[in-house]
């Protein structure tokens, strides 16, 4: 299983260029907060949680990595839900932020239970998937999704929501070989298949070397 | 408002604004005057009235919501620090196409979204001008000529492209012959070759796109690095933004800008001249005047329509300046469907920002029996990995261990955008929210949108372009994502005041003192990134408002 996620980049650390002139102060802090910083939940409480969790699980797997090593998600939800930071726009068949992410989770729960009469995070991950898919298209049983869209909340909201806070962690950045700020030092090598030395390498070149 | 009347209204220097190059600059407090022009919104089309207008000599105040930024210290490079950049204070959109807002097409701070737009500088074409009589009517859409055409605006497209130091192709093979371009064009990035090796195969034109980013130095300000983080905020000031070119130079010529001032209302002192705004200073309850001779709005497609509708009062019980009733209406975005495909070679899309971007706009015409009027432009784009994966787990409904597999790749992906025509409707409208208001208490806007058959048959059209395009290149696996960009409309501008808010020199029809100079007074929405000719439009309404001053009128 674990081979299913072999990066292209093994044993690359985008960390490592954090004293290069690629990272500004003002970007270190910015990053370190999202390495150090790993709140508890404030705004939702353990058993969204745990529910939350098990859906994210679904939506980005991360069975290659122990549960201390697995890039975190759901705080940030939280942390987002908790200071109530908005996005500058919400589809008016979906409800308030807070609102939204409170009657989904019990959507999903309800969905669950209607198809198989068991709390989502009892599910077996091919029935979970059963769940988010018949969420996915707006065909879920379940009272909570007489009030919010449950598609648009699947693609609009929640998918993307668990993919940026993924995708915004150092240890995402070095899987995919994404070589992160360049600020203030650039790029020069911006043509096809031009490689600079200070990003990542798929095979040892004469610049790793030197 | 005369030209003389200002050498009496002079606040002293007792403030300072953040200068571009780290520390600060000395600034005008006018807090207390009547000033000449109060402009409201610092951004592409406010910062251009606003800086024109010092330079001629009128004591000027721009407001801005949100805060004036440093660009050596305020911009990260990173995804998912950069929000604070962008309107993030509720908006509600629906209708049949709901429209994302906020990051996609909406500033907030001095400079507006200028501070992280993509810099395609290009200008409309003369037939943008003139849809009604070439291509109208349509069914179902208000496809019309504009109060001004083409000549009107290309001295003043021209003054916007040296002042803002564009970098194009020797020559541009599109449009009106035009001259050279202030600097020269920007080496190709990955994308861009190859959509340039897909046009090429194709026997499609295509030519490096011209850009607002310095490919040398001009006024102490460096020239490109490529840093691919264009739309988070420049830290090196080689993008020409609003807030590194005509905010200094407004500072500089004694207009005082004011960051995190939230206007409320414009105030009337009767039925068809306004004397002013209030505003809010930071998240303080207290509303503050600002007393002003004229009043120009530059808050773009969605603030500038609620302001007007906020500012209702008993002579315009609907909104001021809307006796026409189309105040919010005609409101309209751009088509911005993108293709992405995967390539044998590495592209690295986050090396792919605007600058080193190409551009084919063989299709930005009315194509003969291809079944729609109007056209697109197809440009590059180089989304950053949260951008990559949500567009990826939205278009494809992608998710799960395959959404993470194909992410691994995401060094070998490369895609396509077009800027694709959208047909004005009267029912596509910003309007007051029933029940739900900002933290000042002010209503908030409600965006409604659906496309126009015309518009999804262009899209239908320009996907499918891409997608060849791509694949003549090399690429393979495509798919393709809904979306928009830009907003337009909202208070267009034309010459009748039964229908349309502005007359040709931005004017609104009710209120002698009251101008619009941003997106919102677009009449029909061009196919070309519309930032070069909104500032071309609010240039020449500074140069009007100048000229009115100078004859009694104001």
């Amino acid at each position: 299983m674990p081979d299913d996620f072999q990066s292209r980049y093994p044993g690359y650390d985008v960390l490592a260029k954090a004293t290069s002139p690629d990272w500004d102060e003002q970007t270190w802090q910015a990053v370190q907060d999202r390495i150090t910083g790993n709140p508890s939940a404030r705004f939702l409480t353990d058993a969204e949680v745990s529910t939350l969790e098990a859906i994210v699980d679904r939506i980005l797997p991360q069975p290659d990595r122990t549960k201390d090593h697995k890039v975190p998600i759901v705080p940030w939800i939280d942390a987002k839900l908790f200071h109530d930071r908005r996005d500058g726009y919400r589809y008016d068949d979906i409800p308030r932020q807070r609102d939204a992410w409170r009657l989904a989770i019990q959507g999903f729960d309800q969905t669950a239970r209607t198809l198989y009469e068991r709390a989502f995070v009892e599910l077996d991950s091919a029935r979970q998937d059963e769940v988010l898919r018949r969420v996915e298209s707006g065909d879920a049983p379940g009272e909570a999704w007489q009030s919010l869209s449950a598609s648009r909340f699947f693609k609009s909201v929640l998918c993307v929501s668990v993919v940026k806070a993924y995708y915004s962690h150092p240890t995402a950045w070095s899987e995919i070989g994404y070589s992160g700020p360049s600020s203030p030092r650039g790029h020069v090598r911006i043509w096809i298949g031009g490689v600079d030395s200070w990003e990542p390498h798929e095979r040892a070149t004469r610049w790793d070397t030197e | 408002m005369t030209n003389r009347s200002r050498t009496s209204t002079r606040g002293e220097w007792t403030l300072s604004a953040p200068s571009i190059n780290g520390g600060s600059v000395p600034m005008r407090d006018l807090s207390r005057e009547e000033v000449d022009v109060c402009v409201v919104g610092a951004g592409a089309s406010g910062s251009v009235v606003g800086a024109k207008l010092a330079e001629a000599g009128f004591s000027v105040v721009m407001l801005d919501a949100g805060p004036h930024w440093d660009p050596t210290r305020d911009f990260v490079s990173d995804e998912q620090s950069s929000y604070r950049l962008f309107w993030t204070d509720e908006r509600i959109t629906g209708g049949g196409d709901p429209v994302e807002l906020g990051a996609n097409n909406s500033g907030r701070g001095v400079g507006g979204s200028t501070v992280h737009y993509s810099m395609v500088a290009m200008r409309a074409h003369p037939e943008d001008f003139r849809r009604g009589t070439l291509d109208g009517p349509v069914s179902g859409a208000d496809v019309r000529d504009w109060p001004i055409t083409f000549e009107d605006l290309e001295p003043y497209y021209e003054e916007v492209e040296e002042a803002l130091q564009i970098a194009g192709p020797t020559h541009y093979p599109w449009g009106r012959r035009r001259k050279r371009y202030p600097q020269r064009e920007h080496e190709l990035n990955a994308p861009a070759r190859q959509l340039v090796y897909g046009c090429v195969k194709l026997g499609i034109p295509v030519a490096p796109a011209p850009i607002a980013t310095l490919s040398a130095p001009h006024d102490g300000r460096p020239p490109c690095v490529y840093r691919g983080f264009c739309n988070y905020g420049c830290t090196t000031n080689a993008k020409s933004s609003a807030l590194v070119t005509y905010i200094p130079r407004a500072i500089r010529a004694g207009a005082e800008v004011r960051p995190n001032a939230m206007v409320a209302h414009v105030e009337s002192d009767s039925g068809n001249h306004v004397m002013g705004v209030t505003h809010f200073r930071g998240e303080g309850p207290e509303l503050h005047l600002q007393r002003a001779r004229c009043v120009v709005l530059a808050g773009y497609s969605i603030e500038t329509p609620r302001l007007l509708l906020n500012s209702a009062n008993s002579s315009f019980p609907n909104g001021l300046a809307n006796s026409s009733g189309c105040v919010g209406k005609y409101f309209m975005v751009h088509s911005g469907n993108q293709a992405f495909a995967k390539f044998p070679d590495r592209i690295g899309q986050y090396k792919a920002p605007p600058p080193g971007g190409a551009i084919s706009e063989h299709f930005n015409r009315t194509i003969p029996d291809a079944g729609f009027i109007g056209g697109y432009t197809i440009e590059i784009v180089g989304p950053h990995p949260c951008d990559f994966a949500s567009r990826m787990t939205a278009a494809r409904g992608m998710w799960g261990e395959q959404l993470r597999r194909t992410m691994l790749d995401y060094n070998y992906w490369s895609g396509l955008g077009i800027v694709g025509e959208v047909l004005a409707q009267e029912s596509n409208a910003v309007s007051l929210a029933a029940d739900e208001k900002d933290l000042h208490a002010l209503p908030v806007a409600h965006v409604r949108f659906t496309f126009h058959q015309n518009d999804r048959k262009l899209i239908q059209h320009a996907t499918a372009q891409m997608t060849r395009i791509l694949e003549a290149a090399g690429g393979s696996e495509t798919w393709t994502a809904e979306r928009t960009a830009h907003l337009l409309g909202g208070c267009r501008m034309g010459n009748n005041r039964d229908d349309s808010v502005v007359n040709s020199d931005c004017r609104a029809h009710d209120v002698t003192n009251l101008f619009i100079c941003d997106g919102s007074v677009f009449a029909s929405s061009t196919a070309v990134n519309p930032s070069l000719t909104i500032q071309a439009i609010a240039a020449r309404a500074a140069d009007r408002i100048r000229d009115m001053a100078a004859r009694s009128e104001l």
